[in-house]
């Protein structure tokens, strides 16, 4: 039985890398509340290759315009429709940024206007139960970016399942820390990258 | 004073005599016989139903004999089968006919169609139609043809040669649900995707850590009215152990990837009691000429008596099944198919799809309700050797033939008469 691998994805374009201590910090609480089988270490991917289908869960950030290559487009339209579920961040945390202006522009591209997640969706409610939607960020608390509190993720969904989140939350700030980090805060931000990889891994 | 050779003359030609008298005896016997009881007759396929209305008004043969080319239809063969009652015995023989036999069972499976078996010659040519046209052909092995109908329309036919093999669906399926039980992992969300994709309403427990799991559906009492198969993805499933196997033994389905089969609670029902070393999957593409080549294989080992292999994969069993009481027990050996569906060829989607329901159908149970089926004929030779006997010798079925006999009775009346005539002349005695 295949282990769990935290993926994070490479494209053409842009600042792919701009989270890197993001994925020790979600495996570390993948461990600490779950019995899921997780590799300790995270990888990248590129998009464009066919090794994309074997991580059917895949983190994408980044701060800078993104236009995906054909063989993106083509690989991440598969990935979407035969199940795998991708996390696209935009780590400026700016819906009037260069990021989530490209970004968008490309997924709806591909799969057509987004649809927004309810609050009571159950990726809210799969392990640690967030009763007010997708937790805020200090980033958004602090009035960076747009200066926004976002209150739902927008998503693509497939046969009912969700295929891609994007999130304007710049989840990518807020859980890139050393997972020993932890131990300082009263409370773990990462809990909801616990709830994201129980929902791609059961739903 | 006459010669041994003039005695032994006079008393073949006296024999001669005698065999010309008593074939004309015999031609008097036949002759009266055959106005009393009517003739010896015969038919050809195309002739048969004619004949069969002759036979029972204007004439009363003795005997018929039949060339059949194809299965006469139903009424014919029951009106021939009725022909003794009435003092006309019958004969037949079809040198064209082959055996041929075909089952249409519905599928356990949410898209409705039906597995056909078809039994026929090995390497006959066997087309595959319905009511509407030809659906599929394809060669027999030496174990007939088995295959997948999605859909079809009133009857299908299994044509071999001149003979048509016919089967309706005598019954429909009522689904209860399925149930998945797994670790929290790539294997259990595909394989619960992939059958709610085919139509199936799926309840699922996913472990996910000792104090909370994902529980799909009000997972309710595990038993045939509430679940038409369970399927154990792994150790996880032990904790449900008892109550599996007793869904098993009261008609339940049960699919187990074979790291199930390793549980104390599970290994009792697994078709192989042992599991082999892991042959891990290499990360290579599926390939569509054989998908599941290329997939990790835990194999199964062991084997149980009343298992039966149902894949292999090279010498690995990767596939074997079981009854348990009144269930079915279904063993895979394939612990990471997730990887055909997303890794594969242009086709894995569905494949895949397919493939992970054919394997719930194998095993699953469902209520059956009788449905108004359209007259079939699944074997029609058999049915026919069973109505008229078996086939007659062609040698002996030409031999009753009237006119053959008439010939020849000629024939050797003449040959007697005329030896004898020639005999006399040559020594001189008129």
């Amino acid at each position: 039985m295949t282990q769990f691998v935290f993926a994070t994805a490479k494209y053409a374009s842009g600042d792919w890398e701009s989270a890197p201590s993001l994925p020790e910090a979600v495996i570390d609480a993948v461990v600490r509340y779950t019995t899921i089988d997780i590799a300790p270490t995270g990888v990248y991917v590129d998009l464009s290759s066919h090794e994309l289908f074997n991580f059917p869960f895949v983190w994408l950030t980044g701060h800078l315009p993104v236009r995906f290559t054909d063989d993106e487009r083509r690989n991440l339209k598969q990935y979407v429709e035969r199940g795998g579920l991708m996390m696209i961040d935009d780590h400026n945390h700016d819906i009037t940024g260069q990021f989530h202006k490209t970004a968008t522009e490309e997924i709806e591209r591909l799969f057509g206007k987004m649809t927004r997640l309810p609050k009571t969706h159950e990726l809210y409610s799969c392990f640690f139960v967030f009763d007010d939607g997708p937790p805020n960020t200090h980033h958004e608390l602090n009035g960076y970016g747009d200066d926004l509190l976002h209150k739902y993720l927008d998503a693509i969904l497939v046969n009912g399942r969700v295929g891609l989140i994007y999130s304007s939350k710049d989840y990518s700030s807020e859980w890139n820390f050393h997972a020993e980090t932890k131990k300082f805060m009263q409370q773990d931000p990462t809990k909801f990258g616990v709830n994201l990889i129980v929902y791609a891994l059961t739903r | 004073m006459h010669s041994l050779a003039e005695r032994a003359r006079a008393s073949a030609e006296w024999l001669l005599r005698i065999a010309v008298l008593a074939i004309l005896v015999w031609l008097l016997v036949w002759t009266i016989r055959a106005q009393r009881h009517g003739a010896v007759d015969d038919a050809v396929t195309a002739t048969l139903a004619p004949k069969l209305a002759r036979w029972s008004t204007v004439a009363s043969p003795a005997r018929v004999h039949v060339r059949i080319d194809h299965p006469p239809a139903g009424r014919e063969r029951d009106w021939l089968a009725a022909l003794p009652g009435a003092g006309t015995a019958v004969n037949w023989n079809g040198p064209s006919l082959v055996p041929t036999a075909i089952a249409v069972e519905p599928r356990i499976d949410p898209a409705r169609g039906a597995d056909v078996s078809v039994a026929a010659p090995d390497s006959a040519e066997v087309v595959l139609a319905d009511t509407l046209g030809v659906l599929d052909s394809t060669r027999a092995t030496r174990s007939g043809v088995r295959g997948y109908i999605p859909k079809f329309r009133g009857t299908v036919d299994a044509v071999v040669g001149p003979v048509a093999a016919r089967a309706s669906r005598r019954d429909s399926v009522e689904l209860r649900k399925l149930l998945v039980i797994g670790q929290a992992g790539w294997e259990a969300k595909f394989t619960v995707a992939a059958l709610e994709e085919r139509g199936w309403q799926v309840d699922a427990h996913l472990v996910v850590s000792p104090k909370g799991d994902v529980r799909q559906g009000k997972i309710a009492d595990i038993d045939t009215t509430h679940y038409s198969a369970v399927l154990a993805i792994d150790t996880t499933a032990a904790r449900y152990g008892d109550r599996i196997a007793a869904f098993v033994r009261q008609g339940g389905g049960l699919v187990m990837w074979s790291p199930a089969a390793r549980t104390r609670a599970l290994a009792s029902l697994a078709p192989g009691a042992g599991v082999g070393a892991a042959i891990t999957d290499e990360g290579d593409v599926p390939p569509d000429s054989a998908p599941r080549s290329a997939l990790e294989l835990v194999p199964v080992t062991s084997l149980s008596p009343d298992a039966v292999v149902l894949e292999r994969r090279g010498q690995d069993v990767s596939l074997a099944a079981r009854r348990i009481g009144r269930g079915r027990v279904l063993e895979t050996g394939y612990t990471d198919s997730w990887r055909w569906r997303m890794a594969g060829g242009p086709d894995a989607l569905a494949r895949h799809r397919e493939w992970m329901a054919s394997l719930v159908a194998l095993v699953a149970s469902s209520g059956h309700h009788a449905v108004p089926a359209a007259p079939s004929d699944v074997a029609p030779l058999v049915t026919l050797i069973d109505r008229l006997g078996s086939a007659t010798a062609i040698s002996e079925a030409a031999a009753l033939d009237p006119a053959v006999i008439a010939r020849w009775a000629f024939a050797i009346l003449c040959a007697a008469l005329l030896l004898e005539w020639a005999s006399r002349r040559l020594r001189g005695v008129k």
